[in-house]
């Protein structure tokens, strides 16, 4: 225990002095005894302290500017389920010309057992590199005696040749952090655009000027030293229907704006729009692409043949580009090979597909744009100025017209103007060949809609025999066509859907419009199923939820802390008409509800009756929004709640014979 | 001079034969394209074991795409480390009519690591491809070459890889010395295997033809039990630097302690005393056992390691020490090592996990069979197995991971095939006794209690020993039902061979009996509701049930006083030879009794009776969606 504190007295003064990183090694009393109820009950691991620092150096084996990041983190761990923090994985990039390189990784395990603190150094021999792909290495290792209770530290170094993003920091991970401190040292004829996204705010901030820290040609060279704090940060737990984590999970990102040239000049790197817009337009993999007009003049007239307007131009050639050229599941703003190859080979990533779309568009004499935008799993893109490297997709905009249409041929299945979900993220920005980009929302161009529609009558043995026709459109309709797809015949898609449902049986079946994707999808079956077991003929009991009942809410959780993001905006009808077999009085029947959530964002209607011996049901249910923050969570679990109580409740029937 | 001309006349002909088979999509019979993805139009699969050292794997095949779906199946995947090398790999593609559209060679695949999650490991690769064709149908044409630098382990030949791709025709070739002694093993072959000897070389040829295309069928028996295989294992081995020869389970698993185990064992003197130290006051090997079990579950974590004589010699003893993890089989050969201290017999076991259970085969030994390692002491009767990469489970039990089934012990005198321990239907036992009190608006709120045991220990072991609200979070994924709030969370846990969870919940669920005018609506089977399963046209495959369990539930509701107490009492039974089932709804004054309880057997059923199976759990199914309805008083 003594020695212990003389050594954190020790330390401390050593910390003070240089004001940087916290020494290697220097575990104090205070972190063995650390409670993690001061930060989170519920760690499994706790972050005690991490420190990071960024440089630009000169590699004096190459002459070139290189990203010196130096990383050191403490972890306590508390028990089973926090032992993978004692796994580390340090990805790193390589190409054929740049290589990013891990060095001096050091790391040491601390167990406090009888008063005494027990070190474990990992081997060296214990760090594997994996070369994962082309692009990718993996640095792996894992800490030694690893126990509940211990603290672990570890420390290494990364060379990088990729300055153009500095280096991002994380300030958010999985495990909930004390400290997390970052320092970045950016020479002064350097700029780059900070930005920091995520849920909490810095503790503190600093910036100072660090004299001569860089030297180049001989010539010293300033730098601001700017030191980025965050303490007490939460962990960074997932919840179901949100977009990319890297929205919500506080890190500070970095993008190179522009370089203080020696001899005076400016080059300007990140850029405004403007400059970025003729970048694009002139650039190999993508303005030149869209300029292969060329390669479909002879195709035209084929293609066009039958076309009266231009919408069916425009179709009839999203519809040829969807035909001849396979998707090879790669996204990309930039081509990856050509048009002329993608047309060749009838392969291509998502750019080769969409500009090959779009010069063809444009040989049809159609007004096509394009529309570069980041996924919904690469999260949202920068506003205030143009990040390009945060864009990862591309798609094609045709004006027809006062109308435009968003078209993403990589998708054979999905309605012309429809982008596939992906997509639909926030939004992008439309590049054109002679006038100034844009910016364009990117929303579902229509709502998911289903309707059920079943008509049918009752048997005394308590079976309902009717038809059954469902219409889909949009998303809906996308989704189930991509289902029966899956099947080789219709036939077989339906055995599967009737086999799956053992307490229906399906008599007849025929679905429609499943190539024309442009149309809503039909598909009406001939249905049996029990409804009672027909031996109460008196009084019937009957649940007339027959289709989609709702049993389980979405949203059964007490709290949320980010936007619920449902993607598009749906709306499923259900009309009900079952002619009863004898003489029946309605005694009793579910509530009719008109109800909704606040600001429009929905809606759900029910309405039953018996006349004339029919039971009639009409139901509605609406979200008029893809997207509902977290304070409407609650609203939308209730909403779900009162449907679900209910569609507990039964229609009474009593018989008037 | 007049025969040479004639001579190459015929030669021309002769090559323009046989040098291009037709892959015209129209030549597949109708009959392989029912339920099929894609076609096997022929495969030609040779081994060539020029010498324990040195095994040519040759491979040709030509596969037509029916459709999109087929994709999958004309991607090639090819594995290789330090002791597998891939020679030569080329391809053709081949449109619908047959005419040879593109070509592609090495440099068209992607090669990749194939380690996955966390692992370290050693250069084990992955070479893939997957042509880009979007007209159906098309023909993939693959030929390509791996050499082995060993015979240890020779690939399995299973000429039909998947239930939606059908078999024109398939070969296979084992070509060896004469002198070569090798065990073969055969499943499902409709014709025998055509043999040709002379001075240099054996010869084996096996044909399949027509295997049709299927469609895949809930509760099947496992394919390693009815798909054609033909498996080849030499007596005489090479495998790294090392040399063998085996023809049984008993010379396998003597090789194996020989060569990759023995001598491992050896522990820092500091570890022993700590050993002897634990175990001094423990009077029986069990005990004593127990206390090291113990002693490893604390010190030691599982990693996934990769690494020494193929995947197969674990770390030593020393190592995991020093490190405190291992994989599997450095960490069964640790606790071997400590309870080597105390005296305490046991056998390193090789094991095929999964829930599936999957027994090595005792008719034919091979070294490819199993996946994993586990402990086994045999305590003089009193046989105890040890799964030794989780710091959770109890001393003693296996679950579901690796019960029921075959495993080789490798010990000193040799191997051996042990069964491991059955779970029976019986003791896969949940126990369920809730106390639920409804209130005037229908809420409830009371308790439940239930009790895990057998393979059923695992159904919320994961939630014990999780932050509360980590526990909150989880346990409404498992009672999933509206407006579920936990306002007590404990657990027991009686951690031996026979393990048992207790969970008792103190829970509330607003407005669970939904109101409606003068009705209440009570679904009485609160927790436990049975799912359906597909129903099957024209079953082909037996019905397999692998494990059995018995679930038993009983709700006592006390009821409000606004509810008029009157229904008649409900039973129901449903027995057939999958098991049997009974539920009762009773009510006694204010109290309304639910009682709930099913059996499943487990067992092999003739295909016809998939129908009855199907129907039996709808049936329950139905019983379980048991809706109340009472009165209210006016």
């Amino acid at each position: 225990m003594k020695k212990i504190l003389t050594l954190f007295s020790l330390l401390l003064f050593h910390y003070s002095a240089i004001a940087q990183s916290f020494n290697y090694g220097s575990i104090t009393q205070e972190d063995i005894n650390f409670d993690k109820n001061k930060i989170d009950s519920n760690a499994n691991a706790v972050v005690l302290k991490e420190f990071g620092t960024a440089r630009l150096q000169i590699d004096d084996a190459t002459g070139s500017l290189v990203l010196m990041f130096d990383y050191h983190v403490k972890i306590k761990i508390f028990n089973k389920d926090g032992f993978e923090q004692a796994n580390v994985i340090i990805p790193t990039y390589k190409d054929d010309i740049k290589q990013e390189f891990v060095q001096e990784i050091k790391a040491t395990t601390y167990n406090y057992i009888n008063g005494n603190l027990q070190e474990s150094l990992m081997d060296k021999k214990a760090i594997f590199t994996e070369n994962r792909s082309k692009y990718n290495s993996l640095t792996k290792f894992t800490l030694p005696n690893i126990k509940e209770g211990s603290i672990i530290e570890y420390s290494y170094h990364i060379q990088s040749p990729l300055i153009f993003n500095f280096r991002q920091w994380e300030f958010q991970s999985n495990i909930p952090k004390v400290i997390s401190e970052y320092v970045a040292f950016i020479p002064g004829n350097y700029n780059y655009n900070v930005l920091l996204r995520g849920f909490y705010k810095l503790s503190d901030q600093k910036s100072e000027i660090n004299k001569e820290c860089l030297r180049i040609n001989g010539v010293n060279i300033d730098c601001s030293k700017m030191t980025y704090i965050m303490k007490n940060v939460p962990a960074f737990i997932e919840e179901d229907y949100m977009t990319a984590a890297s929205n919500f999970k506080s890190a500070m990102y970095f993008e190179l704006s522009d370089v203080q040239m020696l001899n005076g000049s400016k080059q300007n790197i990140t850029k405004e729009w403007k400059n970025v817009d003729n970048e694009l337009v002139s650039e190999r993999r993508l303005g030149s692409q869209m300029k292969r007009k060329d390669l479909f003049k002879d195709l035209m007239p084929t293609i066009l043949t039958n076309t009266t307007d231009d919408l069916s131009k425009a179709k009839a050639v999203y519809n040829y580009i969807r035909k001849q050229i396979k998707w090879n599941n790669y996204y990309g703003k930039f081509s990856e090979e050509s048009v002329k190859t993608a047309l060749d080979t009838r392969s291509g990533n998502v750019a080769d597909i969409n500009l090959s779309l779009i010069a063809a568009l444009s040989a049809a004499n159609l007004d096509a744009e394009a529309v570069i935008l980041s996924t919904r799993d690469n999260g949202t893109v920068n506003k205030l100025y143009p990040v390009i490297s945060e864009f990862n997709y591309l798609v094609a905009k045709v004006n027809i017209g006062d109308k435009s249409y968003l078209l993403d041929a990589t998708e054979p299945l999905i309605t012309f103007g429809l982008l596939p979900l992906r997509c639909i993220n926030d939004q992008g920005r439309v590049i054109n060949l002679k006038k100034p980009s844009y910016w364009i929302d990117l929303k579902a161009a229509q709502r998911s809609v289903t309707s059920y529609m079943l008509t049918g009558k009752l048997t005394a043995d308590g079976k309902i025999r009717g038809l059954l026709t469902t219409t889909t459109s949009g998303y809906a309709a996308f989704n189930k066509r991509r289902e029966i797809k899956k099947y080789n015949s219709i036939d077989e898609y339906v055995e599967k859907l009737d086999e799956s449902l053992p307490k229906l049986s399906i008599k007849k079946h025929e679905i429609s419009k499943i190539d024309s994707v442009d149309l809503a999808l039909i598909e009406s079956y001939e249905v049996e199923f029990a409804v009672h077991d027909g031996t109460n003929k008196e009084q019937l009991f009957l649940n007339p939820f027959f289709i989609n009942r709702i049993s389980k809410n979405p949203f059964n959780l007490n709290e949320r802390t980010y936007p619920v993001d449902l993607g598009a905006s749906s709306d499923e009808r259900i009309i009900i008409n079952i002619t009863l077999p004898e003489k029946y009085t309605l005694q009793d029947k579910p509530k009719d509800m008109a109800m909704a959530l606040p600001q429009a964002g929905g809606r759900y209607l029910l309405q039953s009756s018996v006349t004339d011996n029919v039971l009639s049901l009409s139901q509605i249910l609406q979200f008029n929004k893809a997207i509902y923050t977290s304070e409407e969570y609650l609203y939308l679990k209730e909403f779900y709640s009162k449907i679900i109580q209910n569609q507990k409740t039964d229609l009474v029937l009593k018989s008037t014979n | 001079m007049r025969l040479f001309p004639f001579f190459i006349l015929f030669s021309l002909c002769f090559s323009v034969c046989i040098a291009q088979d037709n892959y015209d999509a129209e030549l597949i019979p109708s009959a392989l394209r029912n339920r099929a993805n894609a076609t096997i139009r022929n495969e030609e699969t040779v081994v060539d074991m020029r010498s324990p050292n040195n095994v040519m794997y040759t491979v040709k095949q030509a596969i037509t795409v029916l459709n999109k779906n087929g994709d999958e199946n004309a991607r090639l995947v090819l594995f290789y480390d330090k002791n597998i090398s891939i020679k030569s790999i080329k391809g053709e593609v081949y449109n619908e009519v047959g005419k040879l559209v593109n070509k592609f060679s090495q440099s068209d695949f992607k090669d990749e690591s194939a380690v996955q999650g966390f692992s370290l490991f050693e250069d084990n690769r992955v070479k893939h491809f997957l042509p880009s064709v979007n007209t159906y149908p098309y023909t993939i044409v693959y030929n390509y070459e791996i050499r082995y630098k060993q015979n240890l382990i020779i690939p399995d030949w299973v000429p039909k890889p998947a239930s939606d791709v059908s078999v024109e025709k398939s070969s296979y070739t084992f070509i060896c010395k004469p002198s070569d002694q090798f065990r073969i093993k055969t499943q499902s072959l409709t014709t025998s295997v055509d043999e040709k000897v002379d001075d240099k070389q054996k010869v084996l040829v096996w044909k399949v033809n027509h295997l049709l295309g299927v469609k895949p069928e809930p509760y099947s028996p496992l394919k390693e039990t009815y798909q054609t295989y033909v498996k080849i294992a030499p007596q005489q081995f090479s495998y790294f630097n090392y040399k063998g020869s085996y023809a049984n389970w008993q010379e396998l698993g003597k090789w194996y302690y020989d060569n990759l185990l023995k001598d491992r064992n050896n522990l820092p003197p500091a570890t022993i005393e700590v050993i002897k130290d634990l175990i001094k006051n423990e009077k029986t090997d069990k005990d004593k056992a127990r206390k090291i079990y113990q002693y490893l579950q604390d010190k030691t974590r599982y990693i996934s390691i990769q690494v020494g004589i193929g995947g197969f010699q674990p770390f030593t003893a020393a190592d995991v020490d020093r490190l405190g993890y291992g994989d599997c089989k450095a960490l069964v050969n640790y606790m071997q090592s400590l309870l080597n201290v105390a005296g305490i017999e046991s056998y390193y076991c090789v094991v095929k996990s999964g829930s599936e259970k999957k027994s090595l085969d005792p008719t034919y030994a091979s070294m490819n069979q199993g996946n994993h390692i586990i402990l086994c002491m045999p305590l003089k009767g009193d046989t105890t197995w040890l799964e030794c990469t989780s710091q959770k489970i109890p001393f003693g039990f296996l679950s579901d991971f690796t019960d029921d089934r075959y495993v080789l012990a490798c010990t000193s005198e040799g191997g051996k095939l042990l069964k491991t321990p059955t779970y029976s239907m019986q003791n896969n036992l949940q126990v369920r006794n809730a106390n639920l009190v409804i209130d005037n608006n229908g809420s409830v709120n009371g308790t439940v209690k239930t009790i895990f045991s057998g393979t059923q220990y695992d159904n919320h072991e994961e939630i014990v020993g999780k932050p509360l609200t980590e526990q909150q979070k989880l346990l409404k994924e498992d009672y999933n039902i509206d407006n579920i709030n936990f306002d007590k969370i404990a657990y027991l846990q009686h951690k031996d061979a026979n393990p048992k969870i207790t969970e008792n919940l103190s829970l509330n669920i607003r407005n669970y009996c939904a109101i409606n005018n003068n009705r209440m609506f009570i679904v009485v089977n609160a927790f436990n509701v049975i799912a359906t399963i597909p129903e099957v046209r024209n079953r082909t495959m037996p019905v397999y049930l692998n494990r059995g369990y018995t679930d038993i539930d009983t709700i006592v509701y006390t009821i409000p006083e606004t509810v008029i107490g009157i229904i008649e009492p409900i039973h129901k039974n449903i027995k057939s030879e999958f098991g049997s089932y009974a539920s009762s709804a009773v009510l006694d004054g204010n109290k309304l009794t639910y009682y709930r309880k099913i059996e499943l057997n487990e067992g092999t059923f003739p295909a016809e009776s998939y129908e009855k199976f199907s129907r039996f759990i709808t049936d329950i199914n139905v019983a379980d969606n048991l809706k109340l309805i009472f009165s209210l008083k006016k």
